[in-house]
């Protein structure tokens, strides 16, 4: 007892004169965390030069998500009428390479909302390509961890039940001159390829939305190349043109040959 | 004797300091016997017999010992079905200094590699087997729990597990880029290792 008494007093008082405990100078990740980017724009964009422009594109994330597998991201473009695609990449992921929209004549891409899964505490990135084909790019850190490898939390096949099915939802009634937001729900599991069967320890193969093409009467809206990183069940918030035709078609294919096609009329207006 | 009154001295000084315990679990998990073979991910023990559970401060005290790291972390797996021009880029950020031996924790583990592992930790200590070694992976993973038994059975005095991994460390402190064990991944077939 002695001795515990001892060990203890000793232990406070090197507690008690313990200095603060200090933050490590982040100049080794820093440097780490900036080829890792370098690497992945060489890998996506090749030569071409990408301008750091944090006016161009806003990224809103959580600083840390509550969900790792479900990370809300919202990417807001500052001059909309010059924007021709834009790239989303998560650096840390091992597929870094999250989605690429391509918007038509019919968007108003003035604002992307997606939800992605994180894999671990990393810079993401959000690329914009503009008409004259400049790229700007502007990046956040976002602390979240494990989502590309967390388990669904139910079997294969309840997770894939309904897949395919889509609703649109608009916000609100259409205003003249306003552009139309809707919201595009997708049920698909979307599995990443990473998550591991608990049971079997077997990993369930990546399905994933390849292709989503949203169009509204014969013009495109947006095309999207999207990968394992984008979180189940996907949701997309995006915008039209005020003046857009319908019905709005969704067309959206996955790696493993699912095509799944759906039209949605618009809101008639009140006026 | 002198590793009990540390541990005890250790518990009772979380417990004067009103600190949580670092393996905070909505449910009471028993310890189980030997190595865990169930489902790597869940709620893991508060404890580990014969050897210390150790939360951020811990570690951090710990460090001037220069104890041996061993980060446990199951390698990124390459999705079937991901196609083949997709980049894939698997990158691992531990503790600075940790040595990476990518699902060093999983059970069973083939004989191989379960021998690689001690001759591993082995030379990492330089053959002292009171030497300080902390196991970890992530939160809620029984690798570095089933490492940190390994080590105990193998007669390390003084092994620590801390449960709250890489995610307990990055939260506010940084981590580093590391690539697995060169020794270890070579030990035996890659299957093996990847489990």
């Amino acid at each position: 007892m002695k001795r515990l008494m001892l060990a203890l007093s000793l232990t406070l008082s090197a507690l008690a004169l313990a200095p603060a405990p200090v933050r490590a100078g982040a100049t080794d990740t820093d440097e780490e965390r900036a080829a890792r980017w370098s690497e992945i724009k060489t890998s996506i964009f090749g030569d071409r030069k990408v301008e750091a422009s944090e006016s161009a594109v806003t990224i809103d994330a959580p600083a840390r998500a509550l969900d790792a597998a479900l990370v809300p991201i919202g990417l807001t473009l500052a001059d909309k009428g010059s924007v021709k695609g834009l790239y989303f990449v998560i650096d840390d992921n091992p597929s870094p390479y999250a989605a690429h929209f391509t918007f038509g004549p019919a968007a108003d891409p003035g604002e992307i909302k997606l939800r992605v899964r994180v894999n671990n505490y990393t810079n993401v990135h959000a690329v914009v390509e503009t008409k004259d084909g400049r790229l700007l790019e502007s990046a956040k850190f976002v602390k979240a961890s494990g989502g590309c490898s967390a388990p669904m939390g139910m079997s294969d096949e309840e997770a894939m039940k309904g897949m395919g099915e889509m609703r649109l939802k608009f916000a609100g009634e259409p205003q003249a001159g306003k552009p139309v937001e809707a919201t595009l729900m997708i049920r698909h599991p979307n599995f990443s390829g990473m998550q591991m069967n608990q049971i079997t320890r077997d990993y369930t193969p990546a399905r994933y939305i390849e292709k989503l093409d949203v169009t509204s009467g014969d013009q495109l809206v947006f095309h999207l190349d999207g990968d394992i990183s984008i979180a189940s069940n996907p949701v997309i918030n995006f915008a039209m043109r005020p003046d857009i035709q319908g019905p709005i078609k969704v067309v959206a294919s996955d790696n493993q040959g699912g095509r799944w096609e759906h039209s949605f009329p618009l809101p008639s207006a009140s006026n | 004797m002198r590793v009990i009154a540390r541990a005890t001295a250790l518990t009772a000084l979380g417990l004067l300091l009103g600190a949580a315990g670092p393996a905070d679990s909505p449910v009471n998990v028993p310890e189980p016997d030997g190595l865990y073979t169930g489902p790597p991910r869940g709620y893991t023990p508060a404890t580990l017999k014969g050897a210390t559970v150790i939360d951020r401060e811990g570690l951090e005290k710990l460090l001037p010992d220069k104890p041996v790291l061993i980060d446990v972390v199951l390698a990124d797996h390459r999705p079937a079905g991901l196609p083949a021009d997709r980049p894939w880029l698997p990158t691992h950020r531990s503790i600075p200094g940790a040595v990476w031996m990518p699902g060093a924790g999983a059970a069973p583990l083939a004989p191989e590699k379960e021998e690689a592992f001690l001759r591993r930790v082995a030379e990492l200590t330089g053959g002292d087997r009171a030497k300080p070694i902390v196991t970890f992976c992530r939160p809620e993973c029984w690798g570095s729990w089933n490492a940190g038994k390994r080590l105990v059975a193998a007669g390390y005095s003084r092994v620590h597990w801390f449960p709250l991994g890489v995610e307990g460390w990055q939260d506010d402190h940084d981590t580093a880029v590391v690539k697995p064990d060169r020794a270890w991944a070579e030990s035996g077939e890659g299957r093996a290792a990847e489990r």
